[in-house]
């Protein structure tokens, strides 16, 4: 390890790398025709424009999509999973869309609303301008070739009964062509065209890699001809030269037929590599969305910071994390109110009449929080309560507090602690700290450009937002 | 790789493709033609045949069913292998390689056709009346049991005469001088038809619920269940014996009573397997492809589904045709069936004491009815081995 | 040892390992899945085996403590030595070792417990199995155990069923089990690949607290973001050898070995591969990403792999690769790839 400072070293390493590795690719021969080096939205910035001022492909409006939970043979509803909970975007033609999100974000509910394999509990989607719940007979059918799905695990993907041209030949016959020779000519010619051989139609699923099998959902995805590809974690199953591979493909099946694509994905560098444009998904909301160099270079809300922040970085010497505030996800069929990531967000916008300086109030909003949530930490446990002290320095707890309401309801929970007493710490905290972000749906702003749903960039809220710099 | 004439995915006009489903297909048609036949000739028999219809064949309800059963699993199954002749011929080949399967389905094949066909040709066996309790060949009784010796007579110790066995009656004949033969070919008719009734109503009704009750879920689910779950809890036998009493002994009464309430089994197994395989990645695409419940259950589920269903189907066969046997045997079935049961209940009825002394009636239908149940089993356990994707090819 | 390699470290390793090699019987065949692996992890160390699927890295870490399954598979030669034990003399008692001195954890957590037992149950049979602890004293222990791994209200969870946690705390339950008989050396495979990044940031948190505490980890992963996170040294494998190792800043700012580039390359971007054989069809002599290697040449083909070379002098990052012979007049030395770059980063403090 050197002196140097990480940033310093990082600047050494951006001058050095260009120069560095353009000189050993000439000297190495090694020509790469079809590699994108750097980002891939700066790049096919470039040399492809995507018309984003006529009717976008896909355009969906608050869409819901919730989960009954009932009980008795009645089937009395007592309560719902908003597994989808008010989600709008835009695809446009030939533009690649990145969903991201953690497990319980509910993309994968969003596609499948989409496509019509869930059913939807409100709001509109409307394909080519027309609404998608109006459509029947042969428009509907029509729909549902125009866009096709590619399913998350490739081993899963195809019936292991079915010979693969059978099973890629299916779109074309559930649609009506009924040429038993023309299917077999036209899946031979996309298997080719796909990196495969026409003579692999004959043979089964389980004679083919992970790689090869994704090769062929794609195959079955394109031989209809959609206009939009719904790819649910198209590279979440295969090694990392094998996923730049099939991201190629996909790539080139998108320049090649103008198809619009849909990538969810958990994994940001799919997206950063892949995707124009990324929206942001926590508990059945998109949290932010836009152009994917400004979400994931400068990231406005603070769970794609958190999100972000998350991944580990590629430069060993670089090794910090951005924390949430609680690690707990909360659950989506009671979910937080107000801005739903209140409870983990770093950034949540303390009590306005309180006196408190930055720094005390994130110290004590987590304190708060992880009461609430009861992620108590280690050396805290109701069963055996600690005295003050331990409470003071398991959570970090300010000396000072300036504001004396403030100080005294910490007070008030600290000894609610020491009795083992979770609920009453809960409720003085949750009295002498509220936060506008528990009491207020956050409205949705623009911020250069793109659509952010936090309190911080409302200017009618107190609250600066944060700088991403820290 | 570059030719004007080949066929390209993104060349086909879809406007010009009608996607609409089609309403004619082969299966169906070859069904609704099938029906005719049946109709018609069920309107010749009503209106112009005397007592037989063809040969020697009085026909009853219960073969009116079995027909219309035929042509639903002719129509319904060899269409669609006709159509599939490459994995037809593969999976014969997978038979061949287990003689202990190819055993049991010549064995199944010739009980069919004996059992479907000769009984139509021979009529009922002929009585004689005269040549009761003759032994099968080499074997002895006292010659008081018949008045007549068909084959030779022995002297034994004073007046004692024993009857041995001729070769022309190898198997002997019953109390009413019927051949064995003939009792065991007639037996054969119930049993078969137990097991066509079966696989043309039984285990389409039983598969057609599980689909529904695993795709659809809700409310219909949990209304099939529960129905499922009260018909377990009634005896099929006292359902029969209610029947009995209004309509009398008849077989259609039997397959329907025991049919109606032996399907819950099949269906939970199928609800189950198809709950399992609903979110497998093909299913799901196959739906979102437009495909209906049923066609995503015909081709995708079910195939992947034989290991458990397979077995099951042939183990339900098994059990209604000794249930068919076990109705016979206590004498609650038709006597002009002729079944295996009611033969062998024959064998113990003439004189307790010396029920014995001519065990060849009841024993020769034991054998024929425990061979068929062992071939069913055999045959179930080896098909599932055969269509398992995972066995040796 | 082989020719050219360094030990890692002076001084005594707690596990080294020695031209491990272990072959699996499958119906295509005898796959050579470790084929002459040598490395070692001192105590406190944390050293990454970085590889794709079928690199032979699990088959690696089953065999330290042969529970990988024997047959089809069978350990067929080399030494591993843990704490100055051989572990491969049949008369040491392998049990007694796992679990007490090395612990395992895998992918998937839900596989690893059983769903039918309480994770106390689990947690205290992994306690008394390897000391004569009494029940109440394992029970607490096992309460520990759940507070150390990050499990909040400990003392009420640790009668609830794996199927109760979540995916990330279900791993954390696993690790506790790992670390009930109190190792020495973790072997984590795979542990955060089937979670959430921000799980998964918290599991790297939470290892990187065990090594602080004094444990050793050889982790098995195959992503490259998690090596950077955690590890001292990496170790690169492919077709059941190592390719290049090294200490993590320096093997990340210039990979040596083309399969390396390669792996890098492919977090930047996205490129159409040629055809690449299958794992069955590597070859068996010399080096064997030749088949796939842009840069393949002669030399590579023929004997064992290739010696490990210095990568710019630097004995303690070795390649084995005939571009880094610096004896040989090669016709086109290869310079050792990129650095990291941050444009290809997703990062807090940009």
């Amino acid at each position: 390890m050197t002196d140097e400072s990480p940033s310093d070293r990082r600047d050494r390493g951006v001058s050095n790398t260009r120069t560095e590795s353009e000189a050993s690719r000439e000297r190495s021969g090694r020509n790469e025709p079809a590699t994108r080096r750097s980002d891939a939205a700066v790049e096919r910035g470039d040399d492809r424009t995507i018309d984003r001022t006529g009717e976008p492909l896909l355009a969906v409006e608050a869409l819901q999509t919730h989960y009954p939970i009932t009980e008795g043979w009645l089937r009395r509803e007592v309560g719902r999973v908003r597994a989808v909970d008010g989600v709008s975007f835009e695809i446009h033609e030939g533009e690649t869309l990145g969903l991201v999100g953690e497990s319980g974000s509910g993309k994968t509910t969003l596609a499948h609303s989409l496509l019509g394999l869930e059913e939807r509990t409100d709001g509109t989607v409307r394909f080519d301008g027309e609404r998608v719940s109006e459509l029947s007979g042969a428009d509907q059918r029509a729909f549902r070739r125009r866009v096709q799905l590619i399913v998350q695990d490739p081993n899963d993907a195809f019936n292991p009964r079915m010979q693969v041209g059978k099973a890629v030949a299916e779109p074309l016959a559930l649609n009506g062509m009924d040429d038993a020779d023309r299917r077999q000519a036209i899946v031979e010619d996309v298997l080719e065209r796909v990196g495969l051989a026409a003579e692999d139609t004959d043979r089964y699923p389980h004679e083919f890699s992970d790689g090869e099998k994704q090769r062929l959902a794609i195959a079955r995805a394109l031989v209809v001809d959609p206009d939009l590809v719904v790819a649910d974690e198209p590279t979440s199953a295969l090694d990392a030269r094998v996923q730049s591979d099939i991201l190629a493909l996909l790539d080139e099946v998108r320049r090649e037929f103008d198809v619009s694509i849909l990538c969810i994905s958990h994994d940001i560098d799919v997206v950063r590599r892949f995707c124009d444009r990324v929206a942001v998904m926590y508990l059945g909301e998109i949290v932010e969305r836009g152009a994917t160099a400004e979400v994931l270079q400068r990231p406005a809300h603070p769970y794609t910071r958190v999100l972000l922040g998350s991944v580990p970085s590629l430069d060993p010497s670089d090794r910090e994390f951005v924390r949430p505030l609680t690690d707990t996800i909360p659950d989506p069929a009671d979910p937080p109110s107000g801005c739903r990531f209140h409870t983990r967000c770093p950034a949540v916008i303390g009590p306005e009449d309180a006196d408190l300086s930055e720094e005390t109030w994130e110290r004590l909003a987590a304190f708060r929080f992880t009461v609430q949530v009861g992620e108590l930490p280690e050396r805290i446990e109701m069963d055996d309560p600690p005295d003050a002290a331990t409470v003071h320095d398991a959570f970090d707890l300010p000396d000072n507090i300036r504001d004396d309401e403030v100080a005294a309801g910490v007070e008030d929970a600290v000894t609610a602690l020491t009795e083992g007493d979770l609920d009453q710490a809960e409720e003085r905290l949750a009295a002498v700290l509220p936060s506008v972000c528990e009491q207020q749906v956050p409205e949705t702003v623009d911020v250069e450009g793109r659509p952010v749903t936090c309190h911080r960039y409302d200017t009618d809220i107190d609250a600066e937002p944060r700088p991403w710099c820290e | 790789m570059e030719s004007s004439d080949r066929p390209r995915f993104e060349r086909v006009d879809w406007s010009e493709i009608d996607t609409e489903r089609r309403l004619v297909t082969p299966e169906r048609a070859l069904f609704v033609l099938g029906l005719c036949v049946v109709v018609g000739l069920f309107l010749y028999d009503y209106y112009y045949a005397h007592v037989y219809l063809v040969a020697q064949w009085a026909v009853t309800p219960i073969d009116w069913a079995v027909l219309i059963g035929l042509v639903g699993l002719v129509s319904y199954g060899v269409v669609p292998a006709a159509r599939n002749r490459a994995a037809v011929r593969r999976t014969y080949e997978s038979i061949r390689s287990r003689p202990v399967l190819s055993g049991a389905l010549a064995f199944l094949a010739v009980f069919g056709v004996v059992g479907t066909v000769l009984p139509v040709l021979l009529g009922r066996p002929e009585l004689h009346f005269g040549y009761a309790y003759q032994p099968p060949v080499g074997v002895t009784v006292d010659a008081g049991w018949s008045p007549n010796c068909f084959g030779t007579i022995k002297r034994g110790q004073g007046i004692q005469r024993y009857c041995e066995g001729s070769a022309l009656i190898p198997l002997g004949t019953n109390g009413r001088g019927q051949l064995m033969e003939a009792m065991l070919v007639a037996g054969a008719r119930p049993a078969i038809y137990v097991v066509l009734f079966t696989a043309a109503f039984i285990v389409p009704l039983a598969t057609a619920v599980g689909v529904a009750a695993g795709f659809r879920g809700g409310r219909l689910d949990d209304l099939l269940m529960t129905y499922v779950d009260v018909q377990l809890c009634i005896p099929a036998i006292f359902l029969y014996f209610i029947g009995y009493m209004y309509v009398g002994a008849s077989l259609l009464l039997l397959l329907v009573t025991f049919g109606l309430l032996s399907w819950g089994p099949v269906a939970r197994l199928v609800r189950s397997e198809v709950l399992q395989r609903r979110e497998d990645g093909y299913v799901v695409v196959a739906r979102s492809l437009g495909g209906s419940d049923s066609y995503v259950a015909r081709r995708h589920v079910l195939p992947n589904v034989t290991n458990t269903l397979v077995p099951a189907v042939f183990h339900l066969f098994a059990i209604l045709i000794l249930a068919e046997a076990g109705v016979a045997f206590l004498g609650f079935s038709n006597v002009e069936l002729y079944s295996w049961g009611s033969t062998i209940a024959e064998g113990l009825s003439p004189d307790r004491m010396r029920a014995h002394e001519v065990w060849w009636i009841s024993t020769v239908p034991a054998v024929a009815l425990a061979a068929t149940v062992v071939a069913l089993k055999l045959a179930g356990d080896g098909l599932r081995d055969v269509l398992d994707p995972r066995g040796g090819r | 040892m082989r020719m050219g390699e360094q030990p890692s470290t002076t001084g005594e390793s707690l596990l080294s390992v020695s031209d491990l090699r272990t072959r699996i019987e499958t119906d295509r065949g005898t796959v050579r899945a470790v084929d002459g692996v040598s490395f070692a992890v001192d105590r406190g160390e944390a050293v990454c085996l970085v590889g794709e699927s079928g690199s032979g890295k699990s088959v690696t870490c089953e065999s330290l403590t042969g529970i990988v399954p024997q047959p089809p598979a069978s350990i067929v030669g080399g030494s591993v030595t843990f704490d100055g034990v051989d572990l491969r003399d049949e008369a040491t008692d392998l049990r007694s070792i796992r679990g007490a001195r090395i612990g395992h954890v895998f992918q998937n957590p839900q596989h690893a417990l059983d769903p039918v037992y309480s994770v106390g149950d689990q947690l205290v049979e992994a306690i008394t199995a390897h000391g004569d602890v009494a029940k109440r004293a394992a029970r607490e222990r096992a309460v520990d155990l759940l507070r150390q791994v990050g499990i909040p209200r400990a003392e009420v969870r640790v009668d609830d069923y794996p199927h109760e946690f979540s995916g990330g705390m279900a791993q954390r339950v696993a690790i506790a089990i790992a670390l009930a008989g109190d190792p020495d050396l973790l072997i984590a495979d795979e542990p955060t690949t089937a979670v959430d990044v921000t799980v998964q940031a918290r599991l790297i948190d939470l290892l990187r607290g065990l090594l602080d505490d004094g444990m050793a980890l050889l982790l098995v992963t195959h992503d490259l973001r998690v090596v950077a996170s955690l590890a001292d040294r990496v170790l690169v494998m492919f077709g059941g050898q190592i390719l290049e190792r090294g200490p993590v800043d320096r093997l990340f700012e210039r990979p040596a070995h083309p399969y390396t580039q390669a792996l890098f390359d492919s977090y930047d971007g996205f490129e159409q591969l040629p055809d690449r054989p299958s794992r069955n069809e590597l070859p068996a002599d010399g080096c064997r990403f030749r088949a796939e290697c842009p840069h393949a040449v002669e030399a590579c083909s023929g004997g064992d792999q290739p010696p490990f070379h210095p990568v710019d002098g630097d004995t303690e990052h070795t390649a084995s690769c005939v571009y880094y012979d610096e004896h040989r007049e090669a016709d086109a030395i290869l310079d050792a790839g990129r650095a990291v770059r941050p444009a290809a980063e997703v990062d807090a403090d940009d």
